[in-house]
């Protein structure tokens, strides 16, 4: 046990401050301290007290009490095997102090570490609610601008269709949708997509494309019944609030990585389009009931835009639900709802796409 | 150990510089960016890590450059040798006022804890690390973080703080209650710890903060007088972009503007 001797610093009692450099071994049962300075001392191992002080706990303090008073060794950690292997359990309750602090720095670290990611985690599950409360403190002329706003972009993105049989076949159906209060606006945008969204204030845009796909004016009803209803439902304006506040807290939490914000905003939104749409989907099937419009044009909508986008990405990653999962949730709702008298919509459908086509081409140099 | 044994000068008042001797074939590491001049002779080397030789390959140096990331400090030290075949000087200067403290490794066990940013330069041989203060509490409100500065090796290092260096020795059991941020160095048998100021009324206007640091012999403790930070501060509220009550101009009013009424630092 006493090959190598271990160098410590030794603060004799009654002695200098700074302590004098020693030699320690281990022999028989007994501590030899070896000071550079004075005479060799033995110290029974019955007699010693030990702890670990210091620095995080790096040192060991090795005490004992003699004629003299009150003697102090100091021994790094580094050079503490030899004695530790020697008398373990004089060692016992220092190593679990230090034990201690070493785990609760290591669940201190972790728990620093995750605090934001928990804040961001609360926040998500909690910004439902938020956004509905903010939303309701939003004044409606507020929501107008804002709609304005996004009915100029689109102006200034694409040409608008203002009038021909198409315009005025979105207009007939819309004003059938539209309960007598509502005050609700019907654009066209001569695009090919196959879209149609709610703005803020009660707009609706529609593109040219979703009327050429759609082989009924029923179709078209179902299409707007559940724009119509995204705007009863204050969506967009949701949606708003929603991805401003998640990028204003990712900010705060994570400091300005934007790349980090607009991630966590667009998976905010992505959740709640889907949970929105199918919201919307039952609404406007409602809406299509009140207005005696025949339901199930929507969901025909619904199974030609299933064809045309098969092979797409999965429902996880899309916007909206996988068009196939939001039919049969449809139909489902169909066959339980209640069905009242149908009247047909007063448009001559083949006219109106026909019309479209030729509109398109004839006012496409004149127009904006 | 390959420690190599350098002669030195401290030079200035508040704003000091270390004039190192370096004999041939000698070297001295510096902080990067605090060298101040150097004679013929003398040749610049910067490399990965910090220059201890315990590291041993290409993983070894990774890690030493990645401990002085996490401290803080530049991911290259600077080696300066004397290739000459005289006696050959080189300085380092202190980045702030303050002082420059020579601290012999091998008087005091071979390691000091030092706060981070304080090192400046030291012989070639002494290991540059980092000690995680583990005391979550002492971490936080401590004042000097969770990261120090651990320097290991026999030979001479010098470390630099703000306003007045103060060496202590404390003895066993000896405790020095100190304002959080004036700890610079202290060797590792001291136990630095917080103490809770006690009284509220304290706390908030004693002007000294929610706690201090305490200190615990035996060992040798460094304060400085003057944390960068505070005198940061004091700047900033003197500076007339800050709104404060800069005056140069020295205009009548100056003298006995609201600002010197109300008696306004500056």
């Amino acid at each position: 046990m006493s090959d190598a001797p271990i160098p410590a610093r030794f603060y004799p009692a009654g002695g200098a401050a700074h302590g004098h450099p020693a030699r320690l071994a281990w022999q028989d049962g007994t501590l030899l301290v070896l000071p550079e300075d004075s005479p060799p001392q033995r110290v029974d191992i019955a007699a010693l007290q030990v702890e670990a002080r210091g620095f995080n706990h790096s040192q060991w303090a090795l005490q004992w009490n003699d004629a003299d008073g009150n003697q102090l060794l100091m021994v790094d950690d580094a050079h503490i095997a030899p004695l530790r292997d020697a008398a373990p359990a004089l060692f016992a309750g220092g190593h679990q102090i230090r034990q201690r602090t070493h785990r609760r720095f290591g669940a201190g670290i972790l728990f620093l570490i995750a605090l934001p990611l928990l804040l961001l985690a609360g926040f998500f599950l909690s910004i439902d609610p938020l956004a509905e409360r903010v939303v309701a403190h939003i004044p409606s002329g507020i929501e107008r601008q804002i709609g304005a706003a996004v009915l100029a972009r689109t102006r200034a993105e694409g040409r608008m269709i203002d009038s021909g049989p198409a315009w005025e076949a979105v207009q007939i159906v819309g004003k059938r949708l539209a309960r007598p209060a509502e005050s609700l606006e019907f654009h066209l945008v001569d695009k090919p997509d196959i879209n149609a969204f709610a703005a803020p204030g009660g707009i609706v845009v529609v593109y040219a494309g979703l009327i050429d796909k759609s082989a009924s004016a029923e179709e078209l009803a179902g299409v707007l019944a559940h724009e119509i209803a995204h705007v009863e439902l204050r969506h967009s304006l949701k949606q708003l609030v929603k991805s401003a506040g998640l990028r204003v807290i990712v900010a705060a939490l994570l400091g300005d990585y934007g790349g980090l914000g607009g991630w966590a905003a667009q998976l905010g939104e992505l959740k709640f389009s889907r949970d929105a749409e199918r919201e919307a989907d039952l609404r406007g099937l409602a809406r299509l009931h009140e207005a005696h419009i025949d339901p199930s044009g929507m969901p025909r909508f619904f199974e030609t835009l299933a064809k045309s986008e098969a092979g797409r990405m999965p429902a996880l990653f899309s916007t909206h639900p996988a068009t196939t999962e939001r039919l049969d949730a449809l139909q489902k709702a169909i066959a339980a709802g209640n069905r009242g008298p149908v009247e047909p919509i007063d448009v001559n459908w083949s006219a109106v796409r026909k019309g479209l086509s030729t509109s398109a081409s004839e006012t496409a140099p004149g127009r904006r | 150990m390959a420690m190599d044994v350098v002669d030195y000068e401290i030079f200035g008042n508040e704003m000091q510089y270390v004039e190192v001797e370096l004999d041939p074939g000698e070297a001295a590491i510096g902080e990067a960016g605090v060298m101040m001049y150097m004679q013929d002779g003398i040749q610049m080397d910067t490399i990965f890590g910090d220059g201890s030789q315990q590291q041993g390959g290409f993983f070894g140096k990774l890690m030493g450059a990645g401990k002085r990331l996490i401290t803080g400090e530049s991911l290259f030290t600077t080696v300066y040798h004397n290739e000459g075949s005289g006696k050959r000087r080189v300085a380092f200067a202190a980045p702030y006022p303050g002082k420059i403290v020579p601290v012999d490794l091998s008087t005091i066990g071979g390691t000091l804890i030092c706060q981070k940013d304080s090192f400046l330069a030291a012989a070639k041989g002494v290991s540059l690390g980092i000690a995680f203060q583990k005391k979550i509490g002492v971490g936080l409100f401590g004042g000097e973080g969770f990261i120090m500065q651990k320097l290991d090796g026999d030979g001479l290092a010098f470390i630099h703080a703000g306003g007045t260096l103060m060496e202590k020795t404390l003895a066993p059991g000896e405790t020095l209650r100190v304002d959080t941020g004036c700890v610079v160095a202290f060797q590792p048998s001291v136990d630095f710890d917080i103490q809770y100021a006690g009284k509220i009324k304290t706390a908030l206007f004693g002007g000294e903060g929610l706690f201090f640091a305490t200190l615990t012999g035996p060992g040798k403790i460094w304060l400085q007088s003057l944390p960068l930070s505070r005198m940061a501060d004091r700047i900033v509220m003197a500076s007339r972009a800050a709104g404060g009550g800069g005056k140069e101009g020295g205009s009548v009013l100056g003298g006995i503007g609201l600002g010197s009424l109300l008696g306004r630092d500056e």
